[in-house]
């Protein structure tokens, strides 16, 4: 049943679909913590600055506070919290751990969806692309120094995993 | 860092990634509701009426609060620090967290909206009436000075919230021996931390037990819980705070006067409420620092060696700086840095805060300590340039030598340990200062290559006196039945890495894994001022080591007791009790701890190892060091010392600075986690990196926040942040526990002056002397244009 004055949204977050009912105005990132109570996403500024709330929405990034809620009727999106299977964490999360790149963590889950959309988009990064791929999301602890040397220890590591592949595909190795 | 420390930290790292922290927005109490502020259109006006009717026809708006209902149920906020009994010119305004009679800056709250969610809220916000009578504003500090200028305070029959005069050695004396006296003239705009996070907190007043439980996002909940109860009326006792994860503080969350709106409204409606403030709130309200006029002389012999200092130093503190927050004693530190890491004989500062209709000021990352220090290291590089001496030769010249620790400064602080010469030295080392200084000039058709240095010593760990700064520190910690460990001290987590090495520290006294350790969140329950002025390292680490090596004896002697081996033959290693002469006796923690506290139990045994082991440090007694409390300008323990040096190429078309290369070597004693460390020198380098090129809070004249969003307020991005090459060096502090020293706040002060310093020495073609900060693009271009106009600044 609808209650007046309210939107049917249909979407799913994280491989799980909801179906749940939002004012007009309400927006992503409230739903999103609110209702989905899924909390990853964090509120900074709520007005597209500081990239905090950041969800990849059909495999982009968006602000999630820029959003309403019923513009995303049908998508799906992805969040942090997506990044855990059978509780083993993506590897972008490893590299910011063993990068000491989590300090106050607050702009952590935007940092690491930017970076996790660079990964799935660009082949080889340079520096400079890894730089502007977080350039939106703000961050007042680290200087980016550890952040961005966890992002580069991920695309090493992704590198060496696909010349793996490559190498047992070719057997190159024929004696 | 061992694979263990990483695992450690890890577990909180994923439960912070994962959205299974828990920040202010995520403390949720059943029947919750929320409350939103009010915040003034004008800078300065008198409020003639508050009609809040409409708002309350909003369906779900429970209650609207004005000044007029505040102060029915709570005394003007207390002052934070009060220095009238040394008879200094010292004021402390009568003001309440909502406007009473007049507001002084724009966005100051009028009246807060309690609703059962924040869209409803928002919607009542929109429909209160205020009617204002606008007065004339305050917004330049040196006008503000003037006789005819308009008061803020009525009452007070000028805007001076606070002048003290510091004279340190015979300046006269000191004036006369000088070759020349150089003039120097340094100024930094408003500025703050703004940590991702902002500020909130959750109130609930529990009738059933007529206690006021908060969630507050702060460094500190002892002070907070001591500051609401005080400004409440209602005693200590009855008021519990709890910092959840906090994201990001830098100074910027020692403040609790809006906290005290939501509990007020908490104990009258008897809900739960939570404010979590947006972010223009965040930049029209909250603590704001720097906005510093320094106009000085300095005493110089041509050798290069600097005598003293004669100063005028105005802060703006805004709207107050003693109340809301504590800015207004930095003019203490601020005075009392300027000698820095130099030999100077006499040291004369008139330090006036001045109030404006601005934000009220309070603590950012350097609280004032930055401010001499950079003034000092604007004054070294002026030297050097009118003697014709290169920058590290003046440095070099005036540093306090290796052999003279502990050195007990002019302006009263007793400096630890260091070695200056070996910093610097490292740092023209690593950078290769020889292959940059020949590629100085001029590079291509509009760049120019610059080198800036700086030098800091960071006065580290504060007990500040005459002030809720007090700064008693505790550290608990207890081995439980099943032989983990549970670690309390005052250090708030909030990003600094205060956790993972107090854990490490733990673990190496008493020989249990680092796994076993747990160190808990910081409540009020704990006596201790908390985590600022990089206190961490020199008192509650020293607590938490003291208390850890207590409970090593007492595991030693249950251990020799139950297996019956002499005390000097036992051991502790990865959380098992051995003897070192005996392998077959050894038995882990658990089944020591099991057998002592249950079976058979404490009878005739070592019950003493079911005590909890406490130490308290009274540093207001100053513990350790040599200074006396009674000295108000004293109130430091360690003295960690960095170098900055940075390469820049600056576009004289564009104004655009680049930073080629930038070093920072510092010495912060003993190092217990060199991660750690360095996350704390990327973090405050590029916060001064900021400061220095584009974070300015300017604001228009009628008091409007020009620069009240991240859009406008320009902090550093992954884009403008460079890479970071760090050198370390040891000296150990004999004034703390381990050797440690506070290192948290030095990298965003030599940053900033090395930015400035180092375009300065790009311009030099161009004869610029810089005197005002930051040097934003479009200020470079239009310096470099007005040169070549001929014109002098």
């Amino acid at each position: 049943m609808k209650t007046t004055g309210y939107v049917n949204v249909s979407l799913n977050v994280n491989g799980r679909s909801y179906e749940v009912e939002a004012e007009p105005r309400t927006l992503l990132i409230d739903l999103l913590r609110n209702t989905l109570k899924i909390k990853s996403v964090r509120r900074g500024c709520e007005e597209g600055e500081c990239g905090a709330c950041t969800v990849l929405l059909n495999g982009k990034p968006i602000y999630s506070c820029l959003t309403l809620a019923v513009q995303v009727d049908g998508a799906e999106i992805l969040t942090v919290e997506g990044l855990i299977k059978d509780e083993k964490m993506h590897s972008l999360m490893q590299a910011f751990i063993e990068n000491y790149a989590v300090q106050c963590g607050y702009c952590t889950p935007g940092m690491i969806l930017a970076a996790y959309y660079l990964l799935n988009t660009v082949e080889n990064p340079t520096e400079e692309d890894i730089r502007r791929s977080v350039s939106g999301n703000l961050c007042r602890c680290t200087g980016y120094v550890n952040i961005i040397k966890a992002i580069k220890d991920t695309v090493r590591r992704k590198k060496r995993e696909n010349q793996i592949k490559v190498t047992k595909g070719d057997a190159p190795y024929k004696v | 860092m061992a694979s263990s420390v990483v695992e450690w930290k890890g577990e909180r790292d994923i439960r912070l990634m994962s959205g299974k922290g828990c920040y202010i927005d995520d403390v949720e109490l059943p029947n919750m509701v929320y409350c939103l502020l009010l915040g003034s259109t004008h800078a300065h006006a008198r409020i003639k009426n508050i009609d809040v009717d409409k708002a309350l026809r909003v369906p779900g708006v429970i209650m609207i609060l004005t000044g007029k209902d505040l102060v029915n149920v709570m005394d003007p906020l207390p002052a934070n620090a009060d220095y009238r009994s040394f008879g200094w010119h010292w004021r402390i305004p009568k003001v309440y967290p909502l406007a009473t009679d007049k507001v002084r800056f724009m966005g100051e709250p009028v009246a807060a909206v309690i609703a059962e969610d924040p869209y409803k809220a928002s919607d009542a916000l929109g429909l209160i009436e205020v009617e204002y009578e606008p007065l004339p504003v305050v917004i330049d500090a040196v006008k503000g000075m003037e006789a005819n200028s308009p008061l803020l305070y009525d009452e007070w029959g000028d805007n001076i919230q606070a002048h003290v005069t510091f004279n340190f050695g015979d300046i006269d004396a000191t004036f006369s021996e000088a070759d020349r006296i150089i003039k120097v003239s340094w100024r930094e705009r408003r500025v703050s931390g703004f940590p991702i996070e902002p500020r909130g907190c959750v109130a609930w007043y529990d009738g059933s037990t007529d206690t006021l439980n908060v969630w507050s996002s702060t460094q500190t909940p002892l002070l907070a819980q001591q500051f609401i109860a005080r400004a409440l009326r209602i005693s200590i006792n009855k008021v519990r705070v709890v910092a959840p994860d906090v994201g990001g503080a830098f100074g910027n969350k020692l403040n609790w006067w809006k906290d005290v709106i939501v509990c007020a409204a908490s104990i009258i409606t008897g809900r739960p409420i939570k404010w979590f403030e947006n972010r223009r709130e965040n930049f029209a309200t909250g603590p704001h620092q720097r906005d510093v006029i320094w106009h000085g002389e300095v005493a110089v012999k041509d050798d290069g060696r600097i005598l003293g200092v004669k100063a005028k130093f105005i802060v703006d503190v805004g709207v107050e700086g003693t109340n809301r927050g504590a800015g207004a004693p930095s003019i203490v530190p601020a005075s009392c840095s300027v000698p820095n890491a130099y030999k100077i004989k006499a040291l004369h500062v008139d330090a006036y805060a001045i109030v404006t209709n601005k934000s009220f000021y309070c603590a950012y990352r350097g609280y004032g300590k930055d401010k001499g220090i950079k003034f000092m290291e604007r004054i070294v590089d002026i030297v050097g340039r009118e003697l014709n001496v290169p920058p590290e030769e003046v440095r070099f010249r005036n540093f306090i030598q290796p052999n003279e620790f502990p050195y007990k400064q002019i302006s009263g602080y007793v400096y630890d340990s260091g070695d200056y010469p070996h910093v610097l030295k490292k740092a023209l080392e690593m950078i290769d200062i020889n292959t940059w200084r020949d590629k100085r000039g001029l590079r291509g058709r509009s760049k120019y290559l610059g080198i800036g240095m700086a030098f800091t010593v960071e006065p580290g760990g504060g007990a500040i006196s005459h002030s809720i700064f007090n700064a008693i520190t505790l550290a608990r910690i207890k081995i439980t039945p099943d032989g983990t460990v549970e670690a309390y001290t005052d250090q708030t987590e909030i990003g600094q890495g205060s956790k993972v090495v107090t854990a490490q520290v733990v673990s190496d006294i008493l020989g249990v894994k680092i796994t076993d350790v747990v160190v808990h969140p910081t409540s009020s329950d704990i006596t201790g001022a908390g985590p600022w002025s990089s206190r961490g390292a020199v008192y509650s680490l020293s607590a938490a080591a003291k208390a850890a090596k207590k409970l090593r004896e007492r595991v030693f002697k249950a251990g020799s007791k139950v297996l019956n081996e002499d005390i000097e033959n036992i051991e502790i290693k990865d959380s098992t009790v051995y003897s070192t002469k005996d392998p077959s006796k050894r038995m882990s923690m658990k089944d020591l701890a099991l057998y002592i506290y249950f079976f058979p139990g404490p009878r005739g045994l070592q019950k003493e190892l079911q005590l909890e082991h406490e130490t308290l440090l009274d540093v207001s007694e100053t513990w350790f060091s040599p200074n006396t409390a009674q000295n108000p300008t004293s109130t430091y323990t360690t003295y960690c010392s960095s170098a900055d040096i940075a390469v820049v190429e600056v576009d004289v078309g564009t104004g655009d600075v680049e930073i080629l290369r930038y070093v920072h070597v510092h010495d912060a004693g003993k190092i217990i986690n060199r991660e750690v460390v360095e996350g704390q020198i990327h973090g405050g380098v590029v916060q001064g990196i900021g400061e220095a090129l584009s974070e300015d809070l300017t604001y228009d004249e009628s008091g409007r926040l020009l620069a009240a969003s991240y859009m406008d307020y320009v902090m550093p991005t992954a884009l403008d942040a460079p890479n970071i090459e760090v050198g370390h060096v040891e000296t150990l502090s004999p004034f703390t526990e381990l050797g440690t020293k506070g290192m948290g706040e030095a990298p965003a002060i030599g940053s900033k002056v090395v930015i400035i310093n180092a375009i300065e020495d790009a311009l030099s073609p161009f004869n610029i002397v810089i005197t005002d900060a930051p040097a934003t693009k479009e200020k470079i271009w239009r310096w470099v244009f007005q040169s070549m106009k001929g014109h002098s600044r």
